[in-house]
């Protein structure tokens, strides 16, 4: 039979894989600036289009990450708020 | 080296580095996040981050998207240059990234090797779970096999990846009684994990199997070739189950049903990646990040 202990020790089970999931953002976000300073400075004077829709690619990249986290972050504290009131 | 092949390696190399295979990793965490929460809060009203959490993988999604863009902008800017985009360029890892042990990444600090989710460190105890016999009950009910003593649990610490293996060798030799056991003498933590670390894997397993990129036409095949291996090894799961994994594989819709029991996925998908691995002839030791990597079949038939 289920107790609030194991709801809650569920609950922490799966704000343990976004806990990953965050620190993988992160570091996804901290490798893709680096490759966005890598890619500006080895294209520096390019008009070609395609390297415009890469640097725009990359910089949506990076804001859809930052998006993610934010909503990662939300949603923690809302499944805490919930195990508080248990 | 003429300055233009210079360039072209250093944008190559640029493009290669993309952090592809974290965001994968961070797509299929939330998924199994997500998947858990919503069978714990199944028939209640209070969202638990559910939604949000759905909004999160949707994101990263649309990253994973604009990544692939960028690699393509780039190979085609390599092409005005008049390089080919593919030339020398590392066969692609990615697939394994989540399966790579300990290498943690470290938000303000380089991340370590290819940037999988902390694990315990060799040796390390992790604190005894609160989730109860739950795991290995749910284990028993779908191998078939008698629940694992509460002392073999605690005696036994492989992390995911590790059990991964031990699965796809017990689905290799089709020893059902092991592959219970094995299942079983883990915790639910690292049990769970089985759904996060697999999708990328079968993705790409399947690829190898079908001689292509798996896609929706290509779901009875799949079907076809490993389903009856799943269903002798893993009597007690749905075929509900499978076929949501396999539609996943495909990139197919899934077929709408109600929550499962978060273990049948990650069984069922650990399960599925053994015998796609068995159907390659692979031996289980391929998936370790730290292989050479295997070598992709074209025009193969399943």
């Amino acid at each position: 039979m289920a107790s609030v202990a194991e709801v809650r020790a569920a609950v922490d089970a799966a704000l343990q894989q976004v806990t990953e999931g965050q620190a993988a953002i992160q570091a996804a976000r901290e490798k893709l600036s680096e490759a966005q300073k890598s890619l500006a400075a080895a294209l520096d004077g390019s008009a070609n289009e395609a390297v415009g829709a890469a640097h725009a690619s990359l910089s949506q990249a990076d804001q859809q990450l930052e998006e993610c986290l934010g909503a990662t972050l939300l949603a923690v504290e809302q499944a805490q708020t919930y195990t508080a009131t248990l | 080296m003429s300055l233009l092949q210079e360039l072209g390696a250093q944008i190559r190399a640029t493009s290669d580095e993309l952090p592809t295979g974290l965001v994968t990793v961070a797509m299929e965490r939330l998924r199994s996040a997500t998947e858990l929460l919503t069978w714990v809060r199944e028939a209640s009203v209070d969202p638990i981050g559910v939604p949000l959490l759905g909004n999160a993988t949707e994101h990263a999604e649309h990253a994973a998207a604009a990544l692939r863009v960028a690699q393509d902008a780039i190979a085609a800017y390599l092409g005005v240059l008049g390089l080919a985009a593919d030339a020398d360029r590392p066969p692609d890892g990615d697939w394994r990234t989540g399966l790579a042990d300990g290498a943690t990444p470290r938000p303000g600090g380089r991340p370590r090797g290819s940037g999988a989710p902390p694990g315990p460190p060799d040796g390390h105890r992790p604190p005894p779970e609160k989730l109860g016999p739950w795991w290995q009950q749910r284990v028993s009910e779908l191998t078939g096999e008698p629940p694992a003593k509460p002392e073999d649990v605690a005696a036994q610490h492989p992390s995911t990846s590790e059990l991964l293996r031990r699965v796809a060798g017990d689905v290799r030799s089709g020893d059902r009684a092991r592959l219970g056991r094995d299942l079983q003498n883990v915790d639910a933590a690292t049990g769970l994990r089985l759904s996060a670390v697999t999708p990328p894997v079968m993705h790409r397993l399947a690829g190898d199997l079908l001689g292509h990129e798996p896609r929706a036409e290509d779901l009875p095949r799949l079907r076809t070739a490993v389903s009856g291996r799943v269903r002798s090894l893993l009597p007690g799961t749905s075929p509900g189950i499978l076929d949501a994994l396999l539609a996943r594989i495909c990139r197919a819709p899934a077929p709408a049903d109600r929550p499962a029991h978060p273990a049948d996925n990650a069984v069922t998908a650990s399960v599925l990646t053994g015998v796609l691995l068995a159907r390659l002839g692979r031996d289980p030791a391929t998936l370790d990040p730290a292989a050479p990597e295997p070598l992709r079949r074209r025009d193969a038939d399943a």
